[in-house]
């Protein structure tokens, strides 16, 4: 008490960011002291009687992300704050009023609290939790998005601004990104991709970092998760500290889990392993120059279930009938043998960004990546541990990019970017390649101005690529001869974007997008046996780029601030749509009859909806709903296309407990009980002549989530236990590839245990 | 006047990006040559052909083959079949061969190694025609390298083999030679026309 003077007041307001109303209830803790202030119904609060010095201020509310604010206080200070209150849409999805990037776009948001909140899952299940968005899985290990049909080589994933390189053209490919580095994930439907680079048409997945907070002590997080289902245990750890001179944040995850189970028996061989590694820089070069450095490395195991190893259609035909998958053990086992995957991506990016002024930067970029991929079947004389497929692929990408905004309300944003890519198939395999070695070198510039007025928005964009392939391929026929094509394709892609305030609560947003894209290696190249789904697969060399328009509109509304609605109708035309036909041929060889497929194109259209609304019943209780529907053709062939979701129905009751629980001297506060559910129509519109079964019968799974925090001194602690299939339900899901061999999984109970220091 | 100051900045600091990047490219024109020819894979695994001697107990030799020299091309493969006499009973042997290779690879010698994880399955439409299983494996249980094939009446229809990698031959009816329970994965499956006289 050497004289200091103790009378020093801390005030201020804080914000619901989304809708700028005054937050009441909000906590304002003082961690250093354990004393703090409650908002009031015009989201003041105060703190009295402080002495100078450095605290660390934890800001809470019920439904919100909690933030931690650092102070230096030495005179009486006033704060405004602003709070992500994510409680009224399904799943804790943010709707984002156009934050950055293109602002005309329709962007939903899934904040780094859910993605902390299921850490157990991957980046393709934490998307599944925004309206519209599906995955494509082989058992639980392996999942990729589908984004409004669209996945795959249509649809590009930017990891911390560089388009994810990696042999995406494979259904059972995962995308190689650890969703726990990430602080924020994006989904961008319609034709907002014009600003990135990478095969797409129109939609885009956003994984980005955080940036670095401005503390100067080192802060971070712990995240610890352990899974019935499997034994899936897991860790995730991140340190950061901030200077002037050099801000640093490391990242490390690792994942272990068993053999999962169905509702009555286990899944033989479906363990998984995961170690990631990330490494964030930031510096302030000058006070307008920026410049940060990203390295990361993610490294994978998965097992593919033992019983779906199967060659000919008499094997299949064979395990097609089995009520249980052949070589079902009674035991769970930890190993992770033949048939398998190991994949390990590893990035590297500079990133510089200089501020002429408030308005106007230039950005510059520069990455590398590096995807290794091995797949490895049962084989004969030993041969298990070489692999039967092997594909390392380079990609070098190089980026400059200027953002201006002018005084009239609108802007510019234009770039050039490069990429050269070297996929290089390795010989160890013994096996002709599936796809061919090659070398692609895309070059492309962009241009998006946008527009502001009264109510309104408008951006226009547009987006040439010019793609170069060197491909050296192996003939089919004998002799084997090294074979080499040259091609040059032009992707053009223009979109409209257009957000209208009808009222104040009431926002429309209106997309149109033209959108091309060239055919991918496998889709041009393919030749042989694609192991595990026992078809033959032949690329063509002939393939012209696909071209789509599609049309997106989405309607926003919230009533007395509370109650939310949000529809999406979207209609999209692919001329020249690139698929698998299967054949009349049944292809003899000595393993037996094989289907064929050959790689054709058609004129294809997709169209569905997305409704999704929440309503506060009281105060504390809310009910969400949410409808997904959508219906996708071959035209020409006046077929249903395959790999579409079928409709589905979730809902969600979330109760707030208002009043906390106290455990011994500490708060267990934040407290929240969720019941959910989700209804899976059966894909009725596939027909039985386009797949090796019918597809299954439609499900329902029940789950359960209770979450709360604990503050512990200056740590909070986030506990969440949730089940998932509660009721232990027995199903099977036509996206899920591992559906002709066996059940999807039984319950699961996980809990989660995030701390922040 | 601040838009000008504002736009030869831009246009400076324009003029020393597009410099770097030139060079960059430059750079990368030089790495921008040909690919590299690949490696032409040796298939390690590859069976071409399997040839199925018959030995009457007088000496008379059958010999039926499947050979498919380009694997999952478009190429058809070559079968060739021969007559059984009815009422007789012969010795068979399988030989399975890669002859992509030369010499020729015997690939049944690597099936003898693993004979646990490997056995045949004959299966044929042909009535009274039935084969059984010559030899076994270190647990007991039959391959089918060896095998004894005896005809009925005169006939005719197809017999189709089968080679089932880490079959579970403890299943029921697998020992038997029913292919039913016994899981595993294909490595091969070949059927040939038979006439019996």
């Amino acid at each position: 008490m050497n004289g200091q003077n103790c009378d020093l007041l801390i005030l201020g307001e804080v914000y619901d960011s989304g809708t700028l109303a005054p937050l009441e209830h909000v906590n304002v803790l003082v961690s250093e002291k354990a004393t703090g202030s409650v908002s009031d119904e015009e989201g003041n609060f105060s703190i009295q009687a402080m002495c100078p010095g450095s605290y660390h201020l934890v800001i809470s509310h019920i439904g919100c992300t909690s933030q931690r604010v650092f102070l230096e206080l030495e005179h009486d200070t006033f704060l405004t704050l602003y709070l992500d209150h994510s409680d009224h849409l399904l799943h804790d999805i943010e709707i984002s009023s156009g934050v950055n990037h293109s602002q005309a776009q329709k962007e939903d948001v899934i904040t780094d609290r859910i993605i902390s909140d299921r850490a157990q899952e991957g980046l393709a299940v934490l998307l599944e939790s925004v309206a519209g968005v599906n995955s494509i899985k082989n058992g639980r290990g392996i999942a990729k998005p589908i984004v409004q049909g669209l996945y795959g080589n249509r649809l590009t994933i930017v990891n911390n601004g560089v388009a994810q390189s990696g042999q995406q053209w494979g259904n059972d490919h995962s995308p190689e990104i650890d969703p726990l580095s990430a602080g924020k994930l994006t989904v961008i439907k319609g034709a907002a991709a014009n600003e990135f680079m990478g095969s797409n048409l129109g939609s885009i997945i956003l994984v980005e970092s955080e940036r670095i907070e401005k503390e100067p002590h080192l802060h971070g997080k712990l995240n610890y998760f352990l899974e019935s289902n499997g034994i899936n245990n897991g860790a995730n750890l991140q340190i950061q500290k901030y200077s002037p001179k050099l801000a640093w944040k490391i990242s490390g995850t690792f994942k272990k889990a068993g053999d999962r189970k169905t509702s009555r028996y286990f899944l033989s061989n479906t363990g998984s392993q995961e170690t990631n590694f990330n490494l964030q820089l930031e510096k302030s070069i000058s006070e307008k120059w920026k410049s940060e450095l990203y390295v990361s490395t993610f490294n994978t195991s998965l097992g593919l279930l033992k019983g779906s190893q199967i060659a000919n259609l008499t094997d299949l035909a064979s395990a097609l009938l089995q009520d249980e998958p052949f070589f079902t053990s009674d035991k769970r086992s930890f190993s992770i043998d033949a048939p398998k995957q190991k994949v390990n991506h590893h990035l590297l990016k500079l990133n510089n960004k200089y501020f002429f002024d408030d308005n106007t930067w230039l950005e510059f970029t520069l990455a590398s990546q590096l995807n290794n991929r091995k797949e490895f079947d049962v084989r004969r004389g030993d041969r298990s541990e070489i692999p039967s497929l092997s594909l390392k692929q380079y990609s070098h990408f190089a980026e400059a990019k200027i953002s201006k905004e002018f005084d009239d309300h609108w802007s510019i944003r234009t770039g050039y970017q490069f990429n050269l890519v070297d996929n290089t198939n390795d010989p160890e395999t013994g096996i002709l390649p599936l796809i061919p070695d090659y070398r692609s070198f895309n070059s492309g510039a962009f241009i998006v101005w946008t527009k502001e007025l009264e109510n309104t928005i408008l951006d226009l964009g547009m987006r040439y690529d010019n793609i170069v392939q060197n491909v050296v391929s192996i003939s089919n026929a004998i002799p084997r001869e090294i074979i080499r094509y040259d091609n040059t394709f032009h992707n053009i892609s223009s979109s409209l974007g257009v957000s209208y305030f009808l009222s104040e609560k009431t926002k429309l947003i209106y997309n149109l997008g033209y959108t091309s894209r060239s055919p991918g290696i496998n889709e041009l190249y393919s030749q042989g046996l694609h192991q595990g789904v026992s078809g033959i697969e032949e690329g063509d060399n002939s393939l012209q780029v696909e071209k789509s328009l599609k049309t997106l509109l989405s309607v926003i509304t919230n009533i007395n601030n509370k109650h939310s609605l949000e529809a999406q109708v979207y209609y999209q035309h692919i001329k020249d749509y690139i698929y698998l036909e299967p054949q009349d041929e049944i292809r003899l060889t000595i393993r037996g009859a094989f289907p064929v497929f050959k790689y054709q194109q058609t004129d294809a259209r997709i169209f569905g909806l997305d409704i999704l609304g929440t309503y506060y019943v009281v105060e504390p209780l809310s009910i969400s709903l949410a409808y997904n529907y959508i219906h996708a053709d071959d035209l020409a062939n006046n077929l249903p296309l395959i790999n579409i979701p079928s409709n589905n129905v979730k809902s969600k009751l979330v109760y707030n407990f208002l009043k906390h629980v106290k455990i011994g001297n500490k708060k267990l506060e934040n407290l929240e009980l969720e019941i959910n559910n989700k209804y899976v129509f059966r894909q009725n519109r596939i027909l039985i002549s386009q797949d090796f079964v019918a597809a299954p019968e439609a499900y329902n799974l029940v789950g359960m989530t209770f979450s709360g925090d604990l503050q512990l001194s200056s740590n909070r602690l986030r506990i969440v236990a949730s089940v998932d299939n509660l009721l232990n339900t027995t199903y099977r899901d036509y996206l899920n590839r591992q559906r002709y061999f066996a059940d999807d999984l039984g319950v699961n109970f996980t809990l989660g245990l995030s701390l922040k220091f | 006047m601040l838009h000008e100051q504002l736009t030869t900045k831009i246009i400076s600091f324009m003029k020393i990006m597009s410099k770097t990047l030139l060079v960059l490219f430059l750079f990368l024109g030089l790495v921008a040559c040909d690919k590299d020819d690949p490696t032409i894979v040796d298939p390690v695994e590859l069976i071409t052909t399997l040839n199925y001697t018959l030995t009457s107990t007088t000496g008379e030799i059958v010999s039926f083959s499947f050979k498919d020299l380009d694997g999952d091309g478009g190429d058809a493969p070559v079968v060739s079949t021969g007559t059984l006499k009815q009422g007789t009973s012969y010795a068979g042997n399988i030989v399975l061969l890669d002859e992509t290779q030369d010499p020729a690879e015997n690939i049944s010698e690597e099936v003898a190694e693993e004979d646990d994880e490997h056995q045949f399955f004959f299966q044929s439409t042909v009535d009274g025609l039935t084969v059984d299983y010559s030899d076994t494996d270190d647990d007991g249980n039959p391959i089918g390298l060896s095998s004894s094939l005896t005809t009925g009446d005169a006939g005719s229809g197809s017999l189709t083999i089968i080679l089932r990698h880490q079959p579970n031959k403890s299943a029921s009816g697998v020992s038997d030679g029913n292919i039913t329970n016994a899981g595993g994965e294909s490595d091969i499956e070949v059927s040939f026309d038979i006439t019996v006289e």
